[in-house]
Protein backbone atom coordinates (compact mmCIF):
# COMPACT_ATOMS: atom_id res chain seq x y z
CA UNK A 1 0.00 0.00 0.00
CA UNK A 2 1.42 3.21 -1.14
CA UNK A 3 0.79 6.94 0.40
CA UNK A 4 -1.71 8.76 -1.81
CA UNK A 5 -0.52 12.01 -3.64
CA UNK A 6 -2.23 15.26 -2.28
CA UNK A 7 -4.95 16.34 -4.77
CA UNK A 8 -4.14 18.75 -7.62
CA UNK A 9 -0.93 17.88 -7.87
CA UNK A 10 0.86 15.23 -10.11
CA UNK A 11 -1.52 12.01 -9.83
CA UNK A 12 -4.08 14.21 -7.60
CA UNK A 13 -7.22 13.65 -10.01
CA UNK A 14 -6.09 10.43 -11.30
CA UNK A 15 -6.37 9.09 -7.73
CA UNK A 16 -9.53 10.79 -6.74
CA UNK A 17 -11.74 9.50 -9.89
CA UNK A 18 -10.32 6.03 -9.34
CA UNK A 19 -11.31 6.26 -5.79
CA UNK A 20 -15.23 7.89 -7.11
CA UNK A 21 -15.04 4.93 -9.56
CA UNK A 22 -14.78 2.28 -7.06
CA UNK A 23 -17.00 3.62 -5.07
CA UNK A 24 -19.79 3.57 -7.55
CA UNK A 25 -19.16 0.26 -8.95
CA UNK A 26 -19.31 -1.42 -6.38
CA UNK A 27 -22.32 0.38 -4.78
CA UNK A 28 -24.33 0.38 -7.71
CA UNK A 29 -23.32 -3.43 -8.42
CA UNK A 30 -24.36 -4.11 -5.21
CA UNK A 31 -27.71 -1.91 -5.14
CA UNK A 32 -28.46 -3.99 -8.41
CA UNK A 33 -27.94 -6.98 -6.19
CA UNK A 34 -29.83 -6.37 -3.82
CA UNK A 35 -32.35 -4.94 -5.99
CA UNK A 36 -32.92 -8.31 -8.20
CA UNK A 37 -33.18 -10.25 -4.36
CA UNK A 38 -34.64 -7.85 -2.68
CA UNK A 39 -37.91 -6.63 -4.84
CA UNK A 40 -39.31 -9.88 -5.70
CA UNK A 41 -39.03 -11.26 -1.77
CA UNK A 42 -40.24 -7.84 -0.66
CA UNK A 43 -43.30 -8.84 -3.07
CA UNK A 44 -43.59 -12.41 -2.21
CA UNK A 45 -43.77 -11.48 1.55
CA UNK A 46 -46.07 -8.76 0.89
CA UNK A 47 -48.52 -10.60 -1.58
CA UNK A 48 -48.70 -13.77 1.04
CA UNK A 49 -49.86 -14.93 4.35
CA UNK A 50 -47.87 -17.09 5.83
CA UNK A 51 -47.50 -17.81 9.63
CA UNK A 52 -44.39 -16.21 11.08
CA UNK A 53 -44.52 -13.34 8.39
CA UNK A 54 -44.80 -10.60 11.62
CA UNK A 55 -41.43 -12.10 12.53
CA UNK A 56 -39.60 -12.25 8.87
CA UNK A 57 -40.80 -8.87 9.09
CA UNK A 58 -39.51 -7.55 12.00
CA UNK A 59 -36.30 -9.67 11.09
CA UNK A 60 -35.74 -7.51 8.03
CA UNK A 61 -36.34 -4.20 10.02
CA UNK A 62 -33.91 -5.04 12.48
CA UNK A 63 -31.38 -5.81 9.93
CA UNK A 64 -32.03 -1.95 8.70
CA UNK A 65 -30.09 -1.04 11.60
CA UNK A 66 -27.37 -4.16 11.67
CA UNK A 67 -23.90 -2.94 12.66
CA UNK A 68 -21.93 -2.58 9.73
CA UNK A 69 -18.52 -3.57 11.16
CA UNK A 70 -20.22 -6.69 12.41
CA UNK A 71 -21.33 -7.59 8.92
CA UNK A 72 -17.70 -7.00 7.49
CA UNK A 73 -15.90 -9.07 10.45
CA UNK A 74 -18.82 -11.65 9.07
CA UNK A 75 -18.34 -11.11 5.65
CA UNK A 76 -14.55 -11.70 5.83
CA UNK A 77 -14.42 -14.49 8.30
CA UNK A 78 -16.63 -16.55 5.27
CA UNK A 79 -14.74 -15.20 2.62
CA UNK A 80 -11.07 -15.77 4.54
CA UNK A 81 -8.31 -18.51 3.94
CA UNK A 82 -9.84 -20.79 6.56
CA UNK A 83 -13.68 -19.36 5.91
CA UNK A 84 -16.17 -21.30 3.67
CA UNK A 85 -15.98 -19.50 0.70
CA UNK A 86 -12.26 -18.83 0.98
CA UNK A 87 -11.27 -21.03 -1.69
CA UNK A 88 -12.90 -18.20 -3.63
CA UNK A 89 -9.93 -15.96 -2.88
CA UNK A 90 -12.38 -12.96 -2.94
CA UNK A 91 -11.28 -11.69 0.27
CA UNK A 92 -9.76 -7.67 0.20
CA UNK A 93 -11.49 -7.56 -3.46
CA UNK A 94 -14.58 -5.32 -4.89
CA UNK A 95 -16.34 -8.20 -4.92
CA UNK A 96 -15.85 -8.98 -1.24
CA UNK A 97 -17.11 -5.05 -0.64
CA UNK A 98 -19.84 -6.18 -3.20
CA UNK A 99 -21.27 -8.71 -0.87
CA UNK A 100 -21.02 -6.80 2.30
CA UNK A 101 -22.68 -3.43 0.98
CA UNK A 102 -25.49 -6.26 -0.21
CA UNK A 103 -25.85 -7.77 3.45
CA UNK A 104 -26.18 -4.07 4.52
CA UNK A 105 -27.89 -2.65 1.65
CA UNK A 106 -30.85 -5.33 1.15
CA UNK A 107 -32.60 -5.28 4.15
CA UNK A 108 -33.18 -1.47 4.03
CA UNK A 109 -34.23 -2.18 0.72
CA UNK A 110 -36.61 -4.78 1.32
CA UNK A 111 -38.12 -2.90 4.25
CA UNK A 112 -39.11 0.47 2.50
CA UNK A 113 -40.08 -1.26 -0.51
CA UNK A 114 -42.90 -4.11 1.29
CA UNK A 115 -44.11 -1.39 3.74
CA UNK A 116 -44.97 0.39 0.00
CA UNK A 117 -46.30 -2.56 -1.19
CA UNK A 118 -48.32 -3.40 1.81
CA UNK A 119 -49.71 0.24 1.43
CA UNK A 120 -50.84 -0.27 -1.73
CA UNK A 121 -55.43 -0.34 -0.52
CA UNK A 122 -56.91 -3.24 -0.53
CA UNK A 123 -59.70 -2.09 -2.58
CA UNK A 124 -57.71 -1.21 -5.65
CA UNK A 125 -56.31 -5.23 -5.56
CA UNK A 126 -59.91 -5.88 -4.90
CA UNK A 127 -61.07 -3.65 -8.17
CA UNK A 128 -58.13 -4.86 -10.28
CA UNK A 129 -59.44 -8.43 -9.60
CA UNK A 130 -62.57 -7.27 -9.93
CA UNK A 131 -62.49 -6.15 -13.25
CA UNK A 132 -61.06 -9.65 -14.47
CA UNK A 133 -57.35 -9.41 -13.35
CA UNK A 134 -55.72 -12.64 -12.81
CA UNK A 135 -53.03 -12.88 -9.34
CA UNK A 136 -50.40 -11.53 -11.79
CA UNK A 137 -52.20 -9.07 -13.09
CA UNK A 138 -53.18 -8.03 -9.34
CA UNK A 139 -49.51 -8.13 -8.84
CA UNK A 140 -48.68 -6.08 -11.94
CA UNK A 141 -51.63 -3.14 -10.53
CA UNK A 142 -49.93 -2.64 -7.11
CA UNK A 143 -46.35 -3.24 -8.43
CA UNK A 144 -47.45 -0.29 -10.58
CA UNK A 145 -49.27 1.38 -7.63
CA UNK A 146 -45.99 0.88 -5.29
CA UNK A 147 -43.60 1.97 -8.13
CA UNK A 148 -42.83 5.84 -6.67
CA UNK A 149 -41.80 4.00 -2.97
CA UNK A 150 -39.90 0.78 -5.05
CA UNK A 151 -37.40 3.50 -6.40
CA UNK A 152 -37.44 5.31 -3.24
CA UNK A 153 -36.58 1.49 -1.55
CA UNK A 154 -33.60 1.08 -3.98
CA UNK A 155 -32.31 5.17 -3.58
CA UNK A 156 -32.19 4.62 0.52
CA UNK A 157 -30.25 1.13 -0.22
CA UNK A 158 -28.03 2.84 -2.55
CA UNK A 159 -27.00 6.08 0.24
CA UNK A 160 -26.66 2.91 2.66
CA UNK A 161 -24.40 1.56 0.33
CA UNK A 162 -22.37 4.96 -1.01
CA UNK A 163 -22.01 5.66 2.68
CA UNK A 164 -20.74 2.82 4.09
CA UNK A 165 -16.93 2.33 5.84
CA UNK A 166 -16.98 -0.39 8.79
CA UNK A 167 -17.61 -3.09 6.96
CA UNK A 168 -16.08 -2.00 3.41
CA UNK A 169 -12.83 -1.10 5.33
CA UNK A 170 -12.50 -4.48 6.83
CA UNK A 171 -13.50 -6.89 3.80
CA UNK A 172 -11.59 -4.82 1.62
CA UNK A 173 -8.57 -3.40 3.37
CA UNK A 174 -8.43 -0.04 2.00
CA UNK A 175 -6.00 -0.92 -0.72
CA UNK A 176 -4.46 1.86 -3.36
CA UNK A 177 -2.08 0.61 -6.42
CA UNK A 178 1.78 1.05 -6.20
CA UNK A 179 0.73 3.77 -9.08
CA UNK A 180 -1.23 5.58 -6.27
CA UNK A 181 -5.07 4.21 -7.86
CA UNK A 182 -7.53 2.86 -5.99
CA UNK A 183 -8.24 -0.31 -5.85
CA UNK A 184 -10.27 -1.16 -2.82
CA UNK A 185 -10.35 1.97 -1.61
CA UNK A 186 -13.64 4.01 -1.83
CA UNK A 187 -14.52 7.82 -0.72
CA UNK A 188 -15.17 6.72 2.89
CA UNK A 189 -12.57 4.71 3.88
CA UNK A 190 -9.67 7.37 1.99
CA UNK A 191 -11.49 10.07 4.20
CA UNK A 192 -10.74 8.19 6.89
CA UNK A 193 -6.95 7.91 6.05
CA UNK A 194 -6.87 11.47 5.14
CA UNK A 195 -7.64 11.87 8.05
CA UNK A 196 -5.60 9.79 10.19
CA UNK A 197 -2.83 11.39 8.17
CA UNK A 198 -3.59 14.76 9.45
CA UNK A 199 -4.60 15.39 5.07
CA UNK A 200 -7.21 17.57 5.50
CA UNK A 201 -7.87 19.71 2.93
CA UNK A 202 -7.97 16.57 0.86
CA UNK A 203 -10.26 14.63 2.74
CA UNK A 204 -12.66 17.64 2.77
CA UNK A 205 -13.17 17.33 -1.27
CA UNK A 206 -13.10 13.86 -0.87
CA UNK A 207 -16.33 14.58 1.53
CA UNK A 208 -17.94 17.35 -0.64
CA UNK A 209 -17.75 14.32 -3.41
CA UNK A 210 -19.46 11.90 -1.18
CA UNK A 211 -22.12 14.48 -0.15
CA UNK A 212 -22.73 15.79 -3.60
CA UNK A 213 -23.71 11.98 -4.59
CA UNK A 214 -25.59 11.54 -1.37
CA UNK A 215 -27.36 15.04 -1.87
CA UNK A 216 -27.89 14.28 -5.67
CA UNK A 217 -29.38 10.61 -4.64
CA UNK A 218 -31.50 12.14 -1.77
CA UNK A 219 -33.04 15.01 -4.49
CA UNK A 220 -33.44 11.93 -6.76
CA UNK A 221 -35.26 10.34 -3.89
CA UNK A 222 -37.59 13.61 -3.09
CA UNK A 223 -38.39 14.25 -6.46
CA UNK A 224 -39.75 10.99 -7.21
CA UNK A 225 -41.50 11.12 -3.88
CA UNK A 226 -43.05 14.43 -4.56
CA UNK A 227 -44.03 12.70 -7.97
CA UNK A 228 -45.76 9.67 -6.52
CA UNK A 229 -48.12 12.36 -4.37
CA UNK A 230 -48.97 14.20 -7.36
CA UNK A 231 -49.89 13.01 -10.84
CA UNK A 232 -49.42 9.45 -11.99
CA UNK A 233 -48.42 7.77 -15.32
CA UNK A 234 -50.98 8.83 -17.68
CA UNK B 1 -77.42 -16.04 -19.74
CA UNK B 2 -78.32 -16.01 -15.77
CA UNK B 3 -76.41 -16.33 -12.59
CA UNK B 4 -77.80 -18.31 -9.73
CA UNK B 5 -76.93 -19.05 -6.04
CA UNK B 6 -78.23 -21.85 -4.06
CA UNK B 7 -77.97 -22.00 -0.34
CA UNK B 8 -74.70 -19.77 -0.44
CA UNK B 9 -73.43 -19.62 3.01
CA UNK B 10 -70.73 -18.07 4.53
CA UNK B 11 -68.83 -18.01 8.10
CA UNK B 12 -66.26 -16.32 9.75
CA UNK B 13 -64.71 -16.85 12.70
CA UNK B 14 -67.45 -19.23 13.54
CA UNK B 15 -70.26 -16.34 12.99
CA UNK B 16 -72.46 -16.82 10.04
CA UNK B 17 -72.47 -14.30 8.18
CA UNK B 18 -74.53 -15.51 5.00
CA UNK B 19 -77.24 -17.84 6.15
CA UNK B 20 -78.27 -20.51 2.61
CA UNK B 21 -78.90 -17.57 0.60
CA UNK B 22 -80.35 -18.34 -3.27
CA UNK B 23 -81.53 -15.97 -5.74
CA UNK B 24 -81.13 -15.37 -9.77
CA UNK B 25 -79.92 -12.42 -11.68
CA UNK B 26 -81.55 -12.72 -15.02
CA UNK B 27 -80.60 -10.48 -18.28
CA UNK B 28 -81.48 -7.18 -17.93
CA UNK B 29 -82.89 -6.88 -14.70
CA UNK B 30 -82.09 -5.13 -11.74
CA UNK B 31 -81.75 -6.84 -8.62
CA UNK B 32 -81.57 -4.86 -5.68
CA UNK B 33 -80.75 -6.22 -1.89
CA UNK B 34 -81.31 -3.98 0.54
CA UNK B 35 -80.58 -4.04 4.92
CA UNK B 36 -78.77 -2.21 7.19
CA UNK B 37 -75.36 -1.73 7.92
CA UNK B 38 -73.30 -5.15 8.51
CA UNK B 39 -76.34 -7.28 7.39
CA UNK B 40 -73.86 -9.27 5.08
CA UNK B 41 -74.63 -7.46 1.87
CA UNK B 42 -70.98 -6.70 0.98
CA UNK B 43 -70.14 -10.51 1.52
CA UNK B 44 -72.83 -11.39 -0.92
CA UNK B 45 -71.90 -9.47 -4.11
CA UNK B 46 -68.14 -10.63 -3.25
CA UNK B 47 -69.55 -14.60 -2.79
CA UNK B 48 -71.44 -13.75 -6.17
CA UNK B 49 -68.78 -12.01 -7.72
CA UNK B 50 -66.54 -14.82 -7.06
CA UNK B 51 -63.89 -13.14 -4.66
CA UNK B 52 -63.84 -15.83 -1.93
CA UNK B 53 -65.64 -19.87 -2.05
CA UNK B 54 -68.97 -19.79 -0.51
CA UNK B 55 -68.88 -22.07 2.79
CA UNK B 56 -71.97 -24.38 1.88
CA UNK B 57 -74.10 -23.79 -1.62
CA UNK B 58 -73.07 -23.08 -5.15
CA UNK B 59 -72.83 -20.31 -7.54
CA UNK B 60 -73.40 -21.01 -11.27
CA UNK B 61 -73.06 -18.71 -14.41
CA UNK B 62 -75.40 -20.59 -16.94
CA UNK B 63 -74.47 -24.30 -16.36
CA UNK B 64 -71.16 -23.46 -15.08
CA UNK B 65 -70.43 -24.40 -11.40
CA UNK B 66 -68.15 -21.73 -10.34
CA UNK B 67 -66.26 -23.12 -7.65
CA UNK B 68 -66.51 -26.37 -9.06
CA UNK B 69 -64.89 -25.76 -12.49
CA UNK B 70 -61.62 -25.52 -13.27
CA UNK B 71 -59.23 -21.96 -12.73
CA UNK B 72 -59.51 -20.79 -16.36
CA UNK B 73 -63.16 -21.81 -16.54
CA UNK B 74 -64.05 -19.47 -13.88
CA UNK B 75 -61.61 -16.89 -15.03
CA UNK B 76 -63.82 -16.88 -17.89
CA UNK B 77 -66.85 -16.62 -15.84
CA UNK B 78 -65.24 -13.87 -13.71
CA UNK B 79 -64.46 -11.87 -16.71
CA UNK B 80 -68.37 -11.87 -17.78
CA UNK B 81 -68.95 -10.07 -14.72
CA UNK B 82 -67.64 -6.56 -13.63
CA UNK B 83 -68.30 -4.79 -9.78
CA UNK B 84 -67.85 -1.16 -8.76
CA UNK B 85 -67.35 -0.59 -4.87
CA UNK B 86 -69.07 1.87 -2.20
CA UNK B 87 -65.15 3.96 -2.38
CA UNK B 88 -63.64 4.11 -6.12
CA UNK B 89 -60.94 2.73 -5.61
CA UNK B 90 -59.18 4.14 -8.93
CA UNK B 91 -55.55 3.09 -10.09
CA UNK B 92 -53.32 6.28 -9.89
CA UNK B 93 -53.32 6.71 -13.54
CA UNK B 94 -55.50 8.64 -16.17
CA UNK B 95 -59.07 8.53 -16.48
CA UNK B 96 -58.59 6.58 -20.09
CA UNK B 97 -55.95 4.26 -18.33
CA UNK B 98 -58.53 3.33 -15.21
CA UNK B 99 -61.00 2.84 -17.84
CA UNK B 100 -59.48 0.81 -20.34
CA UNK B 101 -57.71 -2.04 -17.61
CA UNK B 102 -60.38 -4.55 -17.87
CA UNK B 103 -60.21 -4.50 -21.71
CA UNK B 104 -56.34 -4.54 -21.14
CA UNK B 105 -56.68 -7.71 -18.98
CA UNK B 106 -58.59 -9.55 -21.16
CA UNK B 107 -56.25 -9.43 -24.12
CA UNK B 108 -53.34 -12.33 -24.81
CA UNK B 109 -50.50 -11.28 -23.67
CA UNK B 110 -48.94 -11.03 -27.27
CA UNK B 111 -51.45 -8.51 -27.60
CA UNK B 112 -50.92 -6.70 -24.57
CA UNK B 113 -47.15 -6.27 -25.42
CA UNK B 114 -47.67 -4.67 -28.81
CA UNK B 115 -50.46 -2.06 -27.36
CA UNK B 116 -47.62 -1.63 -24.38
CA UNK B 117 -45.55 -0.72 -27.05
CA UNK B 118 -47.88 1.47 -28.62
CA UNK B 119 -48.84 3.31 -25.84
CA UNK B 120 -45.29 3.94 -25.11
CA UNK B 121 -45.08 5.35 -28.94
CA UNK B 122 -47.96 7.50 -28.40
CA UNK B 123 -49.83 5.14 -31.01
CA UNK B 124 -52.61 3.92 -29.44
CA UNK B 125 -55.99 4.57 -29.46
CA UNK B 126 -58.99 4.22 -27.01
CA UNK B 127 -61.07 1.52 -27.37
CA UNK B 128 -64.70 2.05 -28.53
CA UNK B 129 -66.57 0.48 -25.38
CA UNK B 130 -64.10 2.82 -23.48
CA UNK B 131 -65.25 5.89 -25.16
CA UNK B 132 -68.52 4.63 -24.85
CA UNK B 133 -68.18 3.59 -21.26
CA UNK B 134 -66.95 7.31 -20.57
CA UNK B 135 -70.09 9.03 -22.51
CA UNK B 136 -72.58 6.79 -20.25
CA UNK B 137 -70.75 8.77 -16.91
CA UNK B 138 -70.63 12.06 -19.32
CA UNK B 139 -66.97 12.22 -18.50
CA UNK B 140 -65.36 11.53 -21.96
CA UNK B 141 -63.75 15.04 -21.46
CA UNK B 142 -62.21 13.84 -18.82
CA UNK B 143 -60.15 11.25 -20.50
CA UNK B 144 -56.33 12.67 -19.87
CA UNK B 145 -56.74 13.38 -16.40
CA UNK B 146 -55.12 11.98 -13.67
CA UNK B 147 -58.08 9.88 -11.67
CA UNK B 148 -56.63 10.92 -8.50
CA UNK B 149 -57.33 14.66 -9.04
CA UNK B 150 -61.39 13.27 -9.33
CA UNK B 151 -63.77 15.20 -6.99
CA UNK B 152 -65.88 11.93 -5.02
CA UNK B 153 -68.24 11.98 -7.52
CA UNK B 154 -66.55 11.92 -10.81
CA UNK B 155 -64.37 9.39 -9.41
CA UNK B 156 -67.65 6.94 -8.82
CA UNK B 157 -68.53 7.66 -12.35
CA UNK B 158 -65.24 6.66 -13.57
CA UNK B 159 -65.42 3.32 -11.84
CA UNK B 160 -68.82 2.72 -12.82
CA UNK B 161 -67.35 3.50 -17.01
CA UNK B 162 -64.43 0.79 -15.77
CA UNK B 163 -66.48 -1.71 -14.93
CA UNK B 164 -69.51 -0.71 -17.72
CA UNK B 165 -66.24 -0.95 -20.18
CA UNK B 166 -65.46 -4.49 -20.62
CA UNK B 167 -69.03 -5.73 -21.61
CA UNK B 168 -70.45 -7.32 -18.93
CA UNK B 169 -73.10 -9.65 -18.67
CA UNK B 170 -73.62 -9.06 -14.56
CA UNK B 171 -72.48 -6.32 -12.99
CA UNK B 172 -72.41 -6.07 -9.34
CA UNK B 173 -72.77 -2.64 -7.47
CA UNK B 174 -71.86 -2.25 -3.83
CA UNK B 175 -73.28 1.09 -2.68
CA UNK B 176 -72.43 2.76 -5.59
CA UNK B 177 -74.00 6.03 -4.56
CA UNK B 178 -74.26 6.08 -1.09
CA UNK B 179 -71.16 9.34 -0.95
CA UNK B 180 -72.97 10.99 -4.11
CA UNK B 181 -74.76 13.67 -4.46
CA UNK B 182 -77.91 13.95 -6.31
CA UNK B 183 -76.51 15.20 -9.55
CA UNK B 184 -73.90 12.22 -9.74
CA UNK B 185 -76.24 9.67 -8.15
CA UNK B 186 -78.51 10.83 -10.81
CA UNK B 187 -75.97 9.84 -13.59
CA UNK B 188 -74.97 6.68 -12.25
CA UNK B 189 -78.48 5.40 -12.09
CA UNK B 190 -79.72 6.67 -15.70
CA UNK B 191 -75.96 4.52 -16.66
CA UNK B 192 -77.35 1.52 -14.33
CA UNK B 193 -80.94 1.85 -16.88
CA UNK B 194 -78.68 2.36 -20.53
CA UNK B 195 -76.91 -1.13 -18.92
CA UNK B 196 -80.13 -2.82 -18.44
CA UNK B 197 -81.10 -1.79 -21.65
CA UNK B 198 -78.37 -3.67 -23.35
CA UNK B 199 -78.99 -7.04 -21.64
CA UNK B 200 -76.49 -6.81 -18.48
CA UNK B 201 -78.45 -7.94 -15.40
CA UNK B 202 -77.51 -5.38 -11.99
CA UNK B 203 -76.87 -6.63 -8.91
CA UNK B 204 -77.25 -3.50 -6.76
CA UNK B 205 -76.54 -3.28 -2.55
CA UNK B 206 -77.64 -0.68 -0.76
CA UNK B 207 -79.38 0.68 2.18
CA UNK B 208 -81.25 3.53 0.33
CA UNK B 209 -84.52 2.07 -0.28
CA UNK B 210 -85.59 5.40 -2.50
CA UNK B 211 -82.83 4.02 -4.76
CA UNK B 212 -84.13 0.50 -4.69
CA UNK B 213 -87.63 1.79 -5.66
CA UNK B 214 -86.77 3.84 -8.19
CA UNK B 215 -84.08 1.48 -10.15
CA UNK B 216 -85.12 -2.22 -9.27
CA UNK B 217 -86.99 -4.51 -11.12
CA UNK B 218 -86.84 -7.10 -8.35
CA UNK B 219 -86.08 -6.18 -4.63
CA UNK B 220 -84.85 -8.61 -1.44
CA UNK B 221 -84.20 -7.75 1.76
CA UNK B 222 -81.09 -9.40 3.69
CA UNK B 223 -80.85 -9.10 7.21
CA UNK B 224 -79.00 -10.70 9.66
CA UNK B 225 -77.25 -12.44 6.45
CA UNK B 226 -80.77 -14.21 5.41
CA UNK B 227 -82.40 -13.11 2.49
CA UNK B 228 -85.35 -12.91 3.92
CA UNK B 229 -87.90 -11.19 1.34
CA UNK B 230 -87.30 -11.23 -2.68
CA UNK B 231 -90.09 -9.78 -4.92
CA UNK B 232 -91.25 -6.92 -7.07
CA UNK B 233 -91.24 -3.70 -5.81
CA UNK B 234 -94.50 -2.82 -5.22
CA UNK B 235 -95.12 -5.95 -2.85
CA UNK B 236 -91.84 -5.16 -1.31
CA UNK B 237 -92.97 -1.35 -0.38
CA UNK B 238 -96.86 -1.97 0.02
CA UNK B 239 -97.29 -5.08 1.62
CA UNK B 240 -94.08 -7.61 1.96
CA UNK B 241 -94.57 -11.22 3.87
CA UNK B 242 -91.94 -10.84 6.15
CA UNK B 243 -92.70 -8.37 9.58
CA UNK B 244 -89.07 -7.21 9.71
CA UNK B 245 -89.05 -6.44 5.78
CA UNK B 246 -92.21 -4.13 6.49
CA UNK B 247 -90.78 -3.05 9.83
CA UNK B 248 -87.19 -1.90 7.54
CA UNK B 249 -89.52 -0.33 5.07
CA UNK B 250 -91.42 1.72 7.08
CA UNK B 251 -88.08 3.36 8.86
CA UNK B 252 -88.17 1.22 12.15
CA UNK B 253 -84.65 0.66 13.32
CA UNK B 254 -84.03 -3.04 12.83
CA UNK B 255 -80.77 -4.84 14.70
CA UNK B 256 -79.85 -7.80 13.60
CA UNK B 257 -79.55 -10.88 16.10
CA UNK B 258 -77.09 -10.22 18.70
CA UNK B 259 -76.38 -6.98 17.84
CA UNK B 260 -77.06 -5.77 21.54
CA UNK B 261 -74.48 -3.83 21.87
CA UNK B 262 -75.94 -1.46 18.94
CA UNK B 263 -79.08 -1.38 20.31
CA UNK B 264 -78.61 -0.45 23.70
CA UNK B 265 -76.38 2.38 22.42
CA UNK B 266 -79.24 3.40 20.12
CA UNK B 267 -81.65 3.36 23.22
CA UNK B 268 -79.27 5.54 25.06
Amino acid sequence: MTSAPLLFVDGGWTYLVSIIVVSMTVSVTAICLSTLFGIPVALAIGFTDFPGKRVVTAVINTGMGFPSVVVGLLVLMVLSNSGPLGSLDLAFTPEAMIASQFVLATPVLMSVSLSAIEGVNEPVRDAAYAMGGTRVDVALVVIKEARYGIVTAILAGFGRAISEVGSILIVGGNIVFSDGTSYTRTLTTAITVEARQGRYEVGLVLGVVLVALVLAVNALGSWIRSKGRGRGTP
Amino acid sequence: MTLTATGVSRVFDDTPILKDVSLTVEPGEVLTIVGPSGTGKTTLLRTLACFEPPDAGTIHWHDTDCWGASKADRLAVRRRMSMVFQEPSLFNASVRRNVTYGVRVRRQWRERARHFVRDLTGGSSTPESVRRALETVGLEDAADRNARSLSGGEAQRVAFARAVAVDPAVMFLDEPTSNLDPRNTAVIEAAIDRACDRGVGVLVATHDLHQAERVSDRVGFLFDGELVELTDPATFFDDPDDPRTARFVHGELVYAEGDDDLARAARR
